[in-house]
């Protein structure tokens, strides 16, 4: 029987893996188009100086652990942890410098964040086929796949999608530590949250969630421990506080000294973190209060409603189950150590916490500050949809069961997955400029005020306008673009060499404008030093207006 | 009981609506990823409006947010910066709305329609304004250097500003200042900032203003803008502010616009920060409807401030 269990199993990782690979493979096929996101630009630079101290590292590891070696490498975008722009430089320095595996530098660094979000895909496919059922799992990893805001930021080189994976992974971990206790999957635990503190802040909101986790689900046992003066919490607790720290202070070589101040440093950098504009429903915020509606309405806005449909669906139909066995009306009490549901929706609220608690937590992000609910409402989605063949199922009659169910269950999921995937192959290269059909789509957003795009990624969009009508000579304002992401596309080829870049618009031939309500200035600037206010084109999603080219009048025309 | 077992029977085919919803999303995502105009609807459209255009009319896109793909198809012979960036809607006698997505604009509100028109995803509609104003002059139309002389002037002393039309083009960036014009008055002795020129300016919804640019000097000296012989109507209309970005953390001090008709002032404004693009109205009293000079002193504590403002008169 446990044989019979561990084969299903290993054909589950199989089937996980099987679908992170085609996800890996589409969002690598997919990148060319997809401009540099200023966030990109800077860790482009972070990460390959840190694949230099790796190479020093393996050169003479005694001089790379040298103080002197580890600040001149790792001062650089010291703000967030290393462990990720290691892997964005690793991949960089093995997959493009050394194997030439990949014909641009910059989908080289991203691909390190690429393994993130297939490795997300798998974890959520395995959770869900563990936890329910492989219908479960499957619903669970194609709905998150298919975000068109997770397909976006899946392609980037930054942390959103690592630490949403990085979440689950030790909520899984913590979660099979309880379903079979072995000191395995404590440990495991233990490294994972370790990883995560070394991924994005997020990871910060672990302990409390789990910890809240634990007293619901092993409340009883808590206190019983209390009285007789043991603290007995679940062995991942323990192996998260014990373990984790350490693996955050091994993979981050930068707090290797002045540990204390350098994290305090770390700490206060986020805890006082400017606020940057974002518009909401036609009002720009920059500094609080933030508007109480923000997550609520971004999330319907951008994630498919159909997932969001199943995720009511999922999450009612297990209140049910608990609610029935409370009152007494299920038939057999459900055994469930883990109490999945109850960490699921931890899981879930927990990453809104801040934003629902207070109106000071910035909302400058977009939905990626949350995207570590998604997983789980994923989970909860794909769980709606097993409960919703089920029912379907029950309509077909017994008699034809047998040859009606295979077509029940494939029809049901083309139907709940077709809008997902039309929606996200759709927003690609766009985007944040994406938005579901609940508010319309990009047009809908567009007259609701919000917001169109940030980081000024959007460059990509022109790229091709720019290499055939900018002449040698002839430089480009490159507005929100980062100067490091700008570069990036020259090193990849994709924008020519004559199209150089230009830091002032009075000091350009040619200016781009990346639309967001608080930089119009910067428009009305382009008009005053050219004299026009009629672009010369634009890159436009759906319609909207997005990214807008200025070419200075009278201009020698490329070519001639 | 009948009427339970009915109501069950039916509710057995209530999961039948997820997959119902999901090809209802995948319908509404089909429909609105076409819905608003593509580039070539802008295009086949500039013939019509062109044909409606009259020189003195103010073309206005609705939903605003679509007005960039009509700068960019349209042009700047239908769409001027002078009237992209306009103080407010007032001043035009006919309005020429380029509609989508079934959108109007609040700025015609009240207007009469005059005529209407379908071309492909768009509607056209000529308005006319119900109660048109009767420009005499327009104040930043005729900042140049024939009907204009600006000034710095402190207690007993008057720096004349020279007009150039190749100064350096300065200023600008994200939080800073707009862009100094080539064309303006340069104040010797002044940092580039200090000057009066014609340049744009954004708004409390960012929208484009286009104004006289006047910051005022350090400590308590005055900017002035003299206009010569300005044929008045009744009143002075205008705005006045400082910038959206910069005005809205309230961290800039006031300035005060004091306007000069003839021999006598005929009113100030007094602009807090906060205020953002203000209108003013000032009634000319015994100076309405004369020739006279008119000049428009800026003064601000502490150094100045941004100070950009628009008047005509009517």
């Amino acid at each position: 029987m446990r044989l019979r269990r561990r084969e299903g199993y290993a054909l589950d990782h199989f089937i996980g893996f099987v679908l992170a690979l085609v996800y890996l493979v589409l969002l690598v096929k997919t990148a060319h188009p997809l401009g540099y996101a200023r966030d990109e630009g800077f860790y482009f630079h972070a990460a390959s100086t840190y694949a230099d101290w790796f190479e020093v590292l393996l050169r003479d590891p005694g001089a790379a652990i040298q103080r002197t070696t580890v600040d001149a490498h790792w001062a650089v975008n010291h703000e967030h942890p290393g462990f990720v722009k290691s892997i964005f430089g690793l991949s960089w320095s093995l997959f493009y410098k050394k194997w030439h595996l990949f014909e641009e530098e910059g989908t080289s660094f991203r691909f390190g964040g690429m393994c993130f979000a297939a490795c997300g895909v798998w974890l959520i496919y395995v959770w869900g086929t563990r936890a329910r059922s492989r219908t479960t799992g499957f619903a669970a990893a194609t709905l998150f796949a298919l975000m068109p805001r997770i397909f976006y930021h899946a392609h980037l080189d930054c942390f959103d999608v690592p630490i949403a994976v990085m979440w689950t992974l030790v909520a899984y971990a913590y979660w099979r530590s309880l379903d079979e206790p072995t000191f395995g999957w404590a440990l495991a635990a233990g490294i994972a949250f370790g990883v995560a503190l070394d991924t994005k802040l997020n990871s910060w909101f672990l302990p409390p969630a789990l910890l809240l986790h634990a007293l619901f689900a092993r409340g009883g046992r808590i206190a019983r421990g209390l009285k007789l003066g043991k603290v007995r919490a679940p062995l991942a607790l323990w192996a998260m506080a014990s373990i984790g720290p350490f693996v955050f202070l091994l993979l981050w070589p930068w707090i290797w000294f002045d540990t204390v101040d350098r994290l305090t440093d770390y700490v206060r950098f986020h805890l006082n973190h400017e606020y940057y504009n974002m518009v909401f429903l036609g009002v720009t915020y920059w500094k609080p209060p933030m508007p109480r509606g923000y997550v609520w309405l971004m999330t319907a806005a951008t994630v498919p409603a159909i997932t969001l449909l199943l995720f009511f669906v999922g999450a009612a139909s297990r209140a049910r189950k608990h609610v029935f066995r409370w009152i007494g009306r299920a038939a057999r009490p459900e055994v469930d150590p883990a109490h999945t549901d109850l960490l699921w929706a931890i899981g879930f609220l927990v990453q809104f916490a801040p934003w629902i608690l207070s109106t000071n937590t910035p909302i400058f992000g977009g939905t990626k500050h949350w995207f570590s609910a998604y997983p789980f409402l994923c989970l909860f989605a794909g769980t709606g949809l097993d409960f919703t063949i089920s029912k379907l199922r029950a309509l077909v009659p017994p008699s034809r069961a047998g040859r009606l169910a295979p077509l029940v269950d494939a029809a049901a999921f083309a139907a709940v997955l077709a809008a997902p995937l039309a929606e996200t192959l759709h927003s690609h290269p766009w985007g944040l400029s994406n938005y579901t059909p609940l508010v319309g789509g990009a047009p809908g957003g567009a007259s609701l005020g919000l917001n169109r795009q940030f980081w000024g990624f959007t460059t990509g969009a022109v790229v091709d306008w720019l290499n055939e009508h900018v002449a040698s000579g002839q430089s480009v304002y490159i507005h929100d673009t980062a100067g490091e992401a700008w570069e990036m596309l020259h090193r990849d080829g994709r924008l020519s060499p004559k199209v150089q870049a230009a830091w002032s618009v009075q000091a350009s031939a040619f200016a781009l404008y990346h639309h967001e309500e608080h930089m119009e200035t910067i428009e009305y600037q382009i008009w005053t030093a050219y004299g026009t206010s009629s672009p010369a084109y634009i890159g436009t999603y759906d319609g909207v207006p997005v990214v807008y080219v200025y070419a200075r009048p009278g201009l020698r025309a490329a070519g001639n | 009981m009948e009427a339970t077992r009915s109501r069950r029977s039916w509710a057995r085919y209530l999961p039948l609506a997820v997959p119902v919803f999901g090809l209802a999303e995948l319908g509404a995502h089909q429909f609105f990823s076409r819905r608003a105009p593509s580039e070539k609807d802008w295009s086949d459209v500039r013939p019509l409006v062109a044909s409606w255009f009259v020189p003195g009319d103010v073309v206005v896109v609705a939903p605003y947010w679509a007005e960039p793909m009509a700068r960019w198809k349209l042009g700047d012979d239908l769409m001027p910066t002078r009237d992209v960036a306009r103080p407010d809607a007032t001043r035009y006698s006919e309005a020429i709305e380029v509609s989508a997505l079934g959108s109007r604009s609040p700025e015609l509100a009240g207007w009469r329609v005059l005529r209407e028109a379908k071309k492909g995803p768009f509607t056209l509609r000529a308005y006319s304004n119900p109660a048109p104003p009767a420009i005499t002059y327009d104040f930043v139309d005729h900042l140049g250097p024939d009907s204009v002389e600006a000034t710095i002037e402190t207690p007993g002393a008057k720096t004349r500003c020279a007009f150039t039309a190749s100064a350096p083009v300065e200023g600008g960036g994200l939080g800073g200042p707009p862009i100094y014009p080539a064309s303006r008055f340069v104040c010797p002795g002044e940092p580039p900032h200090v000057f009066v020129g014609v340049t744009i300016i954004d708004d409390e919804q960012a929208r484009p203003r286009r104004c006289v640019w006047a910051h005022p000097p350090g400590g308590d000296g005055e900017i002035v803008a003299r206009y010569r012989a300005v044929p008045l109507g009744a009143k002075i209309h205008g705005h006045a502010g400082m910038g959206w970005l910069i005005e809205r953390d309230r961290a800039v001090p006031p300035f005060t616009l004091r306007i000069v008709a003839g021999s006598g002032e005929v009113g100030r404004v007094v602009h807090q920060p906060g205020d953002f693009w203000k209108g003013f109205e000032i009634e000319l009293g015994a100076a309405a409807h004369t020739t006279a000079d008119v000049s428009f002193h800026v003064s601000a504590p502490s150094g100045g401030t941004h100070v950009c403002f628009e008047a005509d008169s009517r």
